[in-house]
């Protein structure tokens, strides 16, 4: 990683010298204060990351030909140093092109706006939190913790019918998220760390699609619908699968940006018959459960340096448990944001967001609202 | 309400109010651009503010046209940018004219020869 980071650096110490190639050099930084009002459980536990924390990321884009392409980013959060992206786009047409290297895979739309320069709040919305959320250990994240780079091929594309419709499409084979045999869930963090994500861990790519639509409807709105798939296995032997869905709706009325998303996970697990688990298991040895994930947000900009948002997020995970979880058979979480950034400087804004939560389970202490709020200020160039 | 709630509600306040009252735009006042400009500034506040703010671009220290037409066509290729073929060019005209007048660190306009490949 250290090589990767020095490349990176070596890059961009080039990019005003030489005028030759095309190159973009951007980077962002955001510092986050959570404040939380019970930031440990009856255990004694603590169930986010509460405090500061930063995440850091630099970019170079460089166009090496006309058609050819090259994206390399680095960044450093929870994981420490990783890349998340460094991949070639050899572009045939507007319509074909091929990346080859280290992505993000097309899907959903939140995706194109994780980095945190990108989106109005300090965390990201449920069905693709990466460790923001109050009790996100049992929760295991999101239903997708975005971004998810993994390495492989995407064919992707655009193409505009005349000046008002759009068309998006991508299919890919990457190598997969990954997991254990016995792995109760997905283990996200091999997918990150680079002490794991070169190799598989079972040979078999997992493979998904997407395909979105953007309407124009008058010279400042549009609408866009996609649909987003993915399938594949995750442990060593190639028997558990995992698959995932999800639809998302955007539009944008004016200055006004509307943005709906819905997930969901099927993932298959096996019944350790050295565990002890809340509902009768299968016999089988073999189970699985659901998990989804949703988020209906608004962003109002008010002036041209504030923008307030609102937004309603959650999950529900449907599936067996092992006994010692605070999750049950059936478990849910939603969230009430109230939030706003103000620009103090072009590029540079403040982030302030309120959150109510709510979780079904442990009976009737769900019905006592956790709140928390971030306060954060982000820097791009 | 505690008093510490209270004490974190206040100061939660003022820090806004500070901030509110250091606010600056992240993209340019149209009424300061020149006529036949503000069209093509309209074009670009509106398409390029979907996915990011303004400042990204304005910032991004790209000063020749070349350079900006890669940049804007790689913005139009992203999923659902809703950069149609002919938003291109009032982009591009404007970015033309922001990369001649903006200013610079050193206190002076850009080197239009940078430019003169459309000029």
């Amino acid at each position: 990683m250290r090589q990767a980071l020095l490349a990176l650096i070596l890059l961009a110490a080039s990019a005003r010298s030489a005028r030759a190639i095309e190159r973009n050099f951007a980077g962002s930084a955001q510092i986050d204060y959570h404040w939380l009002q019970h930031e440990r459980n009856d255990q004694g536990t603590r169930t986010a990351l509460d405090g500061v924390t930063a995440e850091v990321a630099l970019k170079v884009a460089i166009d090496v030909t006309e058609k050819l392409s090259a994206n390399v980013k680095v960044c450093h959060g929870c994981h420490g140093f990783e890349l998340p992206m460094a991949y070639f786009d050899l572009r045939l047409a507007d319509e074909l092109n091929l990346r080859i290297g280290r992505f993000s895979p097309s899907f959903g739309n939140f995706n194109l706006r994780h980095d945190p320069a990108n989106h109005a709040t300090s965390d990201k919305p449920l069905p693709y939190d990466m460790g923001r959320m109050i009790r996100w250990a049992p929760w295991n994240m999101g239903v997708l913790p975005s971004p998810f780079p993994d390495n492989g091929l995407e064919i992707n594309g655009t193409h505009w019918f005349g000046e008002r419709v759009q068309t998006d499409w991508a299919v890919y084979a990457v190598a997969g998220f990954r997991g254990e045999a016995n792995s109760l869930d997905l283990d996200w963090s091999r997918s990150l760390s680079s002490a794991t994500f070169l190799v598989d861990n079972n040979g078999r790519p997992t493979v998904g699609a997407r395909f979105a639509l953007t309407v124009r409807l008058g010279e400042a709105n549009d609408l866009s619908l996609g649909g987003s798939g993915m399938h594949g296995t995750f442990d060593p032997g190639n028997d558990l699968a995992y698959s995932i869905v999800g639809a998302d709706l955007t539009g944008r009325f004016h200055r006004t940006q509307v943005r709906a998303e819905y997930l969901v996970r099927r993932q298959a697990f096996n019944e350790d018959p050295r565990l002890t688990f809340k509902a009768p298991t299968t016999g089988t040895g073999r189970d699985h459960f659901d998990k989804h994930g949703y988020y209906l947000e608004v962003e109002q900009p008010l002036t041209d340096a504030v923008t307030v948002l609102a937004r309603a997020d959650g999950l529900y995970r449907r599936g067996n448990v092992t006994a010692d979880s605070p999750l049950t058979t059936r478990s849910a979480v939603f969230r009430y944001t109230a939030g706003l950034t103000v620009a103090l400087q072009p590029g540079f804004r403040l982030k302030l967001s309120g959150e109510g939560w709510a979780f079904s389970d442990r009976f009737p202490e769900h019905q006592r609202w956790e709140l928390s709020i971030h306060l954060g200020v982000v820097g791009t160039f | 309400m505690s008093a510490d709630r209270a004490v974190l509600v206040v100061a939660l306040l003022a820090l806004l109010a500070l901030a509110c009252a250091a606010a600056a735009g992240e993209g340019l006042d149209p009424s300061q651009l020149p006529a036949d400009t503000r069209d093509d500034y309209a074009v670009f506040a509106r398409r390029c503010s979907k996915c990011h703010s303004l400042a990204r671009a304005l910032n991004s220290g790209i000063d020749r046209d070349s350079w900006w037409e890669a940049y804007v066509n790689r913005m139009r290729r992203q999923p659902g940018s809703g950069i149609a073929p002919g938003d291109v060019q009032p982009i591009l005209r404007f970015l033309h004219y922001y990369t001649l007048t903006r200013p610079r660190g050193d206190g002076a306009s850009a080197d239009g020869a940078l430019l003169s490949e459309r000029e």
